[in-house]
């Protein structure tokens, strides 16, 4: 138990401690603000047919609940994932791993500290969604456990869950984050498009969001007076104040064996990860490797050479970044894993053969966010690779080094969008051309702001992820490369916000420089 | 006494002059602690052994003199040039090896050595030449086009020494440099500082003491972030002089005994304990013993 709460306390301090989660926390309150919208507002977040409800304590408590169930289900899983990964990369997981702490006990504590990490969210998001009832339901009576009744049911064992889930992907996948990251969103999206038919199958909803939007739709239905299936919407849904109709909407009556479930979820989450605990590494993974692949290079023959220092060779003065850039492509290059390449091949190779619509919008987003890992650190990883004393003492740090990383990424986007780009050149589109150009300077100028903000990647990651769930999603206002917004407009916006972007990198890092 | 004594260096004919200048340098953390405090120090051509214990304010000092860091109040100037104000002045001639630094692992020693010569502004026709005649030097050929990634730890030092030399530098920092490598790769390591002296000036930060006394032409001594002494390694041994002591006690006097007095060593001898100790007063049985840098140095940072 000592052992529990000592990593669970240091680990939760550890993570909320830092710039990430700071900015994550001011994100959430963001999206939170959003998931109630103005009554003005031209979008709703749920809509069942034309109708949405009225502001009483129900509407507000049971939508941000639901919301929150599976928004912070999906950026969650993305801001949790890693935490074993920290410890290796820290080597205090070497540490706990000599002590007698049992793989139970740590991966339930590192469990229990996700959970803790989430439910610090929810909770901010809770006390936002009161504040959103008192700044809309005006005529409305506050009812505190309409709030608190479907954040209780729906959301905690949701976040209970999607915590342990982290934890069992990150010892499944081990170091494999794409795949595991691909795994859990085809699983988010499974899970987001089951359809209980019956009281018992809406007990298998992880989410636990359909007993309250089918309670929505029997309600919208009443009124309407029909029997068909009335037209459910969650998200972002751009729609006219003036057709919305509105209804009453009075909450759930949760049934024991639905809250049974629930429970049953948190349990089951604990089960499996107490099942699986013995197959914990116990961060043996370097030595494991090292065994069966790489090597230490060892020296066999003793040392006998000296340098003589008067006789080195003298170098000449040479300002020319090009072998900067040359250095920090070819570490963009080989980063990763080599097979991946494959898959940047095919995607080069659909860029080249599918109609020109579907490469810009489809491909290509998909295609530089398989790039993620390649330069998501672009401005950190001097620091985890303990090589910024030499970055930040380099000459003209921020006209060369700075330069040559940002150039380095963006001709790699821009070179695998070659067949795109060539073939709008041949056709003489000049527009399209400039929106992918702005749009890979836009991707870098992100990594590089985030990660000087934030001091680590994963906040870009978790961003550039749901940039490219949006364009996919064909969601213009987060259009970044021109795929579904062709106006002239667009780009000169474009190319005013990347100006500004480089301005912001180079005032960062100019910043960290003198304040180092 | 000091086991190896280098030339004066200010009479050798190749000597460039090159002048460090450090003047009431602090560093601030916050609003009241201090990481250095009103440091002052001039340095010439030869090695300045900085010596101190942890958290002396040694990495912070070497960290601002190499540009990484600002000074929160202070000047260091090289050659008069205000390296604070223009510190590209200072990266042109730089060489640095930090305690705790890292590599790509994903480059190779040659591409590695390439990457940091561009950072530094060299290049040219003799890059290739050089860069093979430092990985000679340290016995890093054989090794050259594997990624570093998967080199020793002395090897990643031995790749940290030949960065620090690429782009022949006329000030060089080595901070705890000798971390990692074996006693004769030390050795070979103090030789190589000393050749290098001639020309530049070559600060090398230690907790080790005897890094420092075989081969520094000055020793600084630091604590809490000040400079408790400076000077020539025979004038602040000469302090000491009559104050190291040897004696044998029980080795349940031995608690006691550190209340009484300044222990430097203790060593097993038949049963019973030998102390190397310092004092102004020393107990009957004792002998009086040569003093050397390591008995200066744990005698300034305990009484000070």
């Amino acid at each position: 138990m000592r052992h529990f709460l000592a990593i669970l306390k240091y680990d939760y301090l550890q993570r909320t401690r830092s710039y990430f989660f700071l900015i994550t926390l001011c994100a959430s309150l963001v999206i939170a603000y959003t998931f109630l919208p103005s009554p003005d507002a031209g979008y709703s977040t749920i809509r069942i047919s034309d109708y949405v409800g009225y502001y009483n304590s129900s509407w507000v408590g049971y939508i941000t609940a639901i919301l929150t169930s599976v928004f912070l289900s999906l950026m969650g899983f993305y801001l949790i994932t890693g935490s074993i990964k920290t410890d290796s990369e820290t080597r205090v997981g070497q540490i706990i791993s000599a002590t007698p702490t049992s793989n139970f006990t740590y991966l339930l504590a590192k469990a229990s500290s996700n959970i803790l990490l989430l439910l610090t969210l929810v909770g901010i998001i809770f006390l936002m969604s009161i504040g959103l009832f008192f700044l809309y339901g005006d005529s409305f009576s506050f009812e505190l456990l309409q709030f608190v009744q479907p954040y209780l049911i729906i959301v905690v064992p949701t976040m209970v869950f999607i915590s342990v889930l982290a934890i069992l992907f990150e010892l499944i996948f081990g170091k494999y984050t794409v795949i595991q990251n691909v795994v859990f969103f085809f699983l988010f999206s499974v899970m987001l498009l089951y359809n209980p038919k019956s009281e018992l199958q809406q007990t298998y909803d992880v989410f636990g969001s359909k007993v309250v939007t089918q309670q929505m739709e029997k309600t919208v239905r009443e009124i309407k007076n029909t029997v068909s299936n009335e037209e459910l919407a969650i998200g972002y849904i751009v729609s006219s104040t003036q057709q919305t109709k509105r209804f009453k909407f009075d909450g759930v009556d949760f049934s024991t064996p639905y809250i049974l479930s629930r429970m049953a979820l948190v349990v089951f989450g604990f089960m499996l990860l107490f099942l699986i605990s013995p197959l914990f590494h116990r961060f043996n993974l370097r030595e494991r490797k090292n065994i069966v692949r790489k090597k230490t290079l060892l020296e066999k023959e003793p040392i006998t050479n000296d340098i003589n220092i008067s006789g080195l060779a003298i170098m000449s003065k040479n300002y020319s970044i090009l072998p900067l850039f040359k250095a920090e492509f070819l570490m963009l290059i080989r980063k990763g894993k080599s097979w991946l390449w494959i898959f940047n091949s095919l995607g080069v190779v659909l860029l080249t053969v599918l109609s020109i619509d579907m490469a810009h919008q489809i491909v290509l987003p998909v295609l530089w966010f398989l790039q993620v890992h390649r330069f998501s650190d672009i401005t950190t990883k001097e620091t985890t690779n303990r090589m910024h004393y030499y970055a930040f003492s380099s000459y003209l740090p921020l006209r060369r080094l700075l330069t040559s990383q940002l150039s380095s990424a963006v001709v790699l986007l821009l070179g695998l969008a070659l067949p795109l780009l060539i073939r709008y050149v041949i056709l003489l589109d000049v527009q399209a051309l400039l929106s992918i150009v702005l749009g890979s300077f836009f991707i870098v100028l992100l990594a590089a702001i985030s990660g000087l903000l934030t001091k680590g990647n994963k906040f870009f990651e978790i961003v550039y992820f749901f940039l490219t769930y949006a364009n996919l999603n064909k969601f213009p206002l987060l259009d970044y490369f021109g795929g579904i917004v062709k106006t002239d407009m667009f780009w000169i916006k474009h190319s005013t916000v990347v100006f500004l972007m480089v301005v912001a990198t180079f005032f960062l890092r100019k910043w960290k420089l003198n304040n180092n | 006494m000091v086991s190896r004594s280098r030339n004066n260096l200010s009479s050798h004919p190749n000597t460039i002059d090159m002048k460090l200048t450090i003047t009431n340098v602090s560093k601030r953390y916050g609003n009241s602690t201090y990481g250095l405090k009103n440091f002052s120090i001039t340095m010439q051509s030869g090695i300045l052994g900085l010596l101190g214990p942890n958290g002396a304010g040694k990495s912070t000092l070497l960290k601002m003199v190499a540009t990484v860091s600002k000074p929160t109040k202070g000047l260091i100037c090289l050659n008069k040039n205000n390296i604070i104000k223009d510190p590209n002045y200072m990266r042109q001639q730089l060489g640095f090896l930090p305690q705790d630094f890292g590599v790509y692992p994903n480059l190779n020693a040659v591409e590695f050595l390439k990457y940091m010569a561009a950072t530094k502004g060299v290049g040219g026709t003799n890059m290739d030449k050089r860069i093979n005649q430092l990985l000679e030097g340290l016995n890093l050929m054989e090794a050259a086009k594997k990624p570093i990634g998967s080199y020793s730890g002395g090897m990643k030092q031995r790749v940290g020494i030949a960065q620090a030399l690429l782009n022949n530098p006329k000030v060089v920092i080595f901070d705890e440099p000798t971390v990692g490598l074996d006693p004769e790769e030390r050795v070979r390591f103090r030789n190589l500082i000393s050749d290098m002296a001639n020309e530049s000036i070559i600060i090398l930060s230690s907790h080790i003491v005897s890094d420092i006394d075989t081969i520094a032409d000055k020793v600084a001594i630091m604590k809490n972030g000040s400079l408790l002494t400076h000077g020539n390694q025979e004038d602040l041994i000469a302090q000491i002089n009559d104050k190291v002591f040897e004696t044998t006690i029980q080795k349940s006097e031995l608690n006691a005994f550190k209340l009484a007095n300044t222990v430097i060593s203790t060593a097993r001898v038949n049963g019973q304990l030998a102390v190397r100790y310092l004092s102004d007063q020393p107990r009957g049985n004792s002998v009086s013993k040569e003093a050397n840098l390591e008995d200066a140095y744990l005698y300034l940072t305990k009484n000070n």
